[in-house]
């Protein structure tokens, strides 16, 4: 922990000379630079931060927990690759993990200290990068556990760390997609498919269903498939890959490319009645609560990216997730504004 | 029209501005005589004369802006004046559709939800001034759907970064009240039920307040709730001669539409009133049913703060307190104290039938409906192997292909003699 904090404060000197030495158009400072600024030596403070970059390689080992995500991709994927799979290894050394997609983003919390203190000592173009940017961050990164961009925007309204609330959101769906890879004739599977239905007049896919586990997959003729109806990330993979094996089986060169999940659904209960009205009149940024249209609040967390449906009863629904920690770590930051509506 | 007009042939003022091949006329609008006619040069002694042209006819606004959105800008402005709305509202909607017309997706969008688009424009004017409208009333007038409405609504406060207030329910219940046709004797309003608006109002006010503060409003649409209330306002006023009338008989009265749910928000409100009587000592005797505790709402309401905190807990029983409350209240006849007092040395807590309730939304106090067992935790990787046999299940057998094939040429042939092209 000493050598972090010492690198960190080096990091942190050298940023701070190259503010004062540096004009604006700093490499470091915009996610899409040119390929031609990458020229080592070329100019004062990158030769500074390429060294640097050198101690940290070799290092890396014990630097597993800082945030190196703000840096363009053509820097520092090689470097990122190692020092990602180093942490990885630390981190399954020192905590207890969950799930595979869980263990890169459990550092993120304490990275939250580190990254917005680095964040801060950069120019402003990056004190307003959204979650959004960072996800197009993310999608040309490759990665799918690359660490997201932290602006130091507060983005929730904060709250003093307490006690967790012991309620874990349960994952009730999850939606994935996968690239089969392969041109197929729809009409030719819904002919030797049992569990298959095409009405080309409704809809140009055709949907499928299994039973184990009990999912629905839309085969579209491109050979695009999207399968719903998992409950678990595992359960969705699994499934996908025996719908994959159904097309193979019916005689299409299929493959399993780019299985991705593109949305998490979760629920839970909080087991006190909420005062909805009195919700959206203090965090009126976040919510909608229109009680004409929809019994329930409509509340947008901006950090994590999680849109949550709250409702009188104290059920809330969580949706929107790439991935499990992000359903965590909204109703940990939702628990406790709902709490202090708790009393009428 | 301007004034000083006058027909010079019949007299009458209906004078209209009008073209004849962008030549402005002036012609009345009675008899068709063409009063003055504008020239397209003017003489310097022609120019006393003339009349005064707005800006926006002058200056070629219009020509900027494209004919479906000044289609949509009249309809905003004629929405307002329907609606009576004060005309710096008119002002604001305007502005609020030239900014959502900005956006190229509205501008691509549909006629209907173009149509749609006005009437958000005028309801989200209306909210940030708190003038109580509501999305039911602007559906009716524009002749739309609720559903498109709604779609339409979230997207364009969330195009423009709107912060939109709720709706003022205090405000809702003076402006809906009003439009009760209850307030003069009429041929389908028989004298005994004519009201006072005042009293029934500030009635209205209360009770509303009441299904507020005891979870009946919070998720529910606010209107049926304040028709049943009113409803009950209304009957409590004058219980001996109204109790006979239904909330469907009084909503056809009153000409006033009757919402589905405000029978059941009744339904509610009638037993949130009579958890309140149960507490008071005077009212407990008479065992009162959903019927006759409208003749007591005026003692209720009166009390009803305390009446709700005693009736009502918001945890576990606080089972002292209650005893030593219902000791202290030394109001009402000896006999009623003394039932109160055997009562509070009876049985458990659970077994005395006036023990607070909980006071929670009504959807927390039903049973559920069914109880989702937790899903067992599986440990499924999601690269086990996948058995043939599994996924053969799903295929169909040569055979079964060809009775498919069969069945379905059978099917169509059918349709297709029944069907004749």
């Amino acid at each position: 922990m000493e050598e972090e904090q010492t690198y960190l404060e080096l990091y942190l000197d050298q940023c701070v000379a190259q503010d004062d030495l540096a004009p604006p158009r700093s490499p470091l400072l915009s996610p899409v630079v040119p390929d031609d600024v990458y020229m080592p030596n070329s100019s004062h403070p990158e030769t500074v931060f390429n060294s640097h970059l050198e101690e940290v390689k070799e290092t890396s080992g014990h630097f597993s927990s800082v945030d190196l995500s703000f840096l363009p991709d053509e820097l520092t994927q090689e470097n990122k690759d190692q020092s990602i799979i180093r942490s990885k290894h630390e981190i399954e050394e020192n905590y207890k993990t969950q799930s595979q997609q869980s263990r890169l983003s459990l550092p993120r919390e304490q990275d939250i200290g580190l990254g917005l203190i680095s964040n801060s000592s950069l120019s402003n173009s990056h004190s307003h990068l959204y979650p959004g940017d960072a996800d197009s961050v993310q999608s040309s990164l490759e990665k799918p556990n690359s660490m997201p961009l932290v602006s130091i925007t507060p983005m929730t309204p904060l709250t003093p760390v307490s006690e967790s609330s012991g309620i874990v959101p349960q994952l009730q769906n999850i939606v994935s997609t996968v690239n089969l890879a392969c041109k197929l004739d729809l009409k030719k599977i819904a002919l030797h498919a049992k569990n298959a239905e095409y009405n080309p007049k409704r809809f140009a896919a055709v949907i499928m269903r299994i039973r184990e586990p009990r999912t629905t997959a839309l085969i579209f003729s491109s050979g695009k498939m999207v399968c719903t109806g998992a409950k678990s990330e595992e359960q969705s993979r699994l499934a996908a890959r025996k719908y994959a094996r159904v097309v193979q089986k019916l005689g299409f060169p299929a493959r399993f490319l780019d299985f991705k999940i593109q949305n998490m659904v979760g629920s839970c209960d909080v087991r006190f009645a909420i005062r909805l009205e009195g919700l959206v009149l203090t965090h009126q940024q976040f919510s909608s609560y229109e009680p004409e249209l929809f019994p329930g609040l409509i509340y947008r967390m901006v950090k994590p990216r999680i849109v949550l449906l709250i409702f009188v009863s104290g059920k809330v629904v969580l949706t929107g997730a790439k991935e499990r920690s992000e359903i965590y770590e909204a109703f940990e930051n939702i628990y406790p504004i709902l709490k202090g509506f708790k009393k009428a | 029209m301007p004034g000083g007009g006058h027909c010079p042939d019949c007299g009458s003022t209906e004078l209209v501005e009008d073209s004849h091949y962008s030549q402005s006329q002036l012609v009345c609008s009675d008899c068709g005589c063409v009063v003055t006619e504008g020239v397209l040069t003017t003489t310097f002694s022609d120019e006393g004369n003339l009349r005064e042209v707005t800006y926006s006819r002058s200056t070629g606004e219009n020509e900027q802006v494209s004919r479906s959105q000044q289609r949509g800008l009249r309809r905003v402005r004629d929405l307002c004046r329907v609606l009576q709305l004060p005309s710096t509202f008119e002002d604001t909607a305007v502005a609020y559709y030239q900014q959502a017309y900005r956006h190229s997706g509205i501008r691509a969008a549909r006629l209907q939800k173009k149509e749609v688009l006005v009437g958000c424009c005028v309801l989200i004017t209306c909210r940030q001034h708190n003038w109580p409208l509501t999305m039911g009333t602007i559906c009716t007038l524009l002749y739309a759907d609720l559903d498109v409405f709604s779609g339409t609504y979230m997207q364009i406060v969330k195009l423009l970064g709107l912060d939109v207030p709720s709706l003022c329910l205090a405000d809702l219940v003076k402006t809906y009240c009003s439009s009760f046709r209850l307030f003069q004797a009429s041929p389908s309003v028989p004298a005994k039920y004519v009201e006072d608006k005042e009293k029934m109002l500030s009635r209205t006010l209360q009770l509303v307040e009441l299904a507020d503060e005891t979870w009946l409003v919070t998720g529910r649409h606010p209107l049926p709730v304040i028709t049943a209330a009113t409803f009950l306002a209304w009957q409590s006023l004058q219980p001996s001669e109204r109790l006979t009338c239904s909330l469907a008989r009084f909503c056809k009265l009153a000409n006033v539409d009757l919402p589905c749910p405000a029978s059941s928000r009744l339904q509610e409100l009638l037993a949130v009133l009579l958890r309140m009587a149960e507490q008071l000592a005077w009212l407990q005797v008479l065992r009162l049913d959903r019927r006759s505790v409208v003749k007591h709402i005026g003692d209720l309401l009166q009390h009803r703060h305390t009446l709700v905190r005693k009736a009502f807990r918001d945890g576990p029983a606080e089972s002292e307190a209650g005893e030593e409350e219902r000791q202290a209240r030394g109001q009402g006849p000896g006999q009623g104290k003394e039932e109160v007092a055997s009562r509070s040395l009876d049985l458990p807590e659970g077994k005395r039938p006036a023990s607070p309730a909980l006071l929670l939304p009504p959807c927390m106090l039903k049973p559920p409906k069914r109880v989702c067992p937790p899903p067992p935790i599986s440990t499924a990787t999601g690269d086990e192997d996948i058995s043939d046999s599994e996924i053969e299940q799903y295929l169909r057998t040569p055979q079964e292909v060809r009775d498919f094939q069969k069945a379905q040429a059978a099917r169509q042939a059918a349709t297709g003699v029944s069907n004749p092209p």
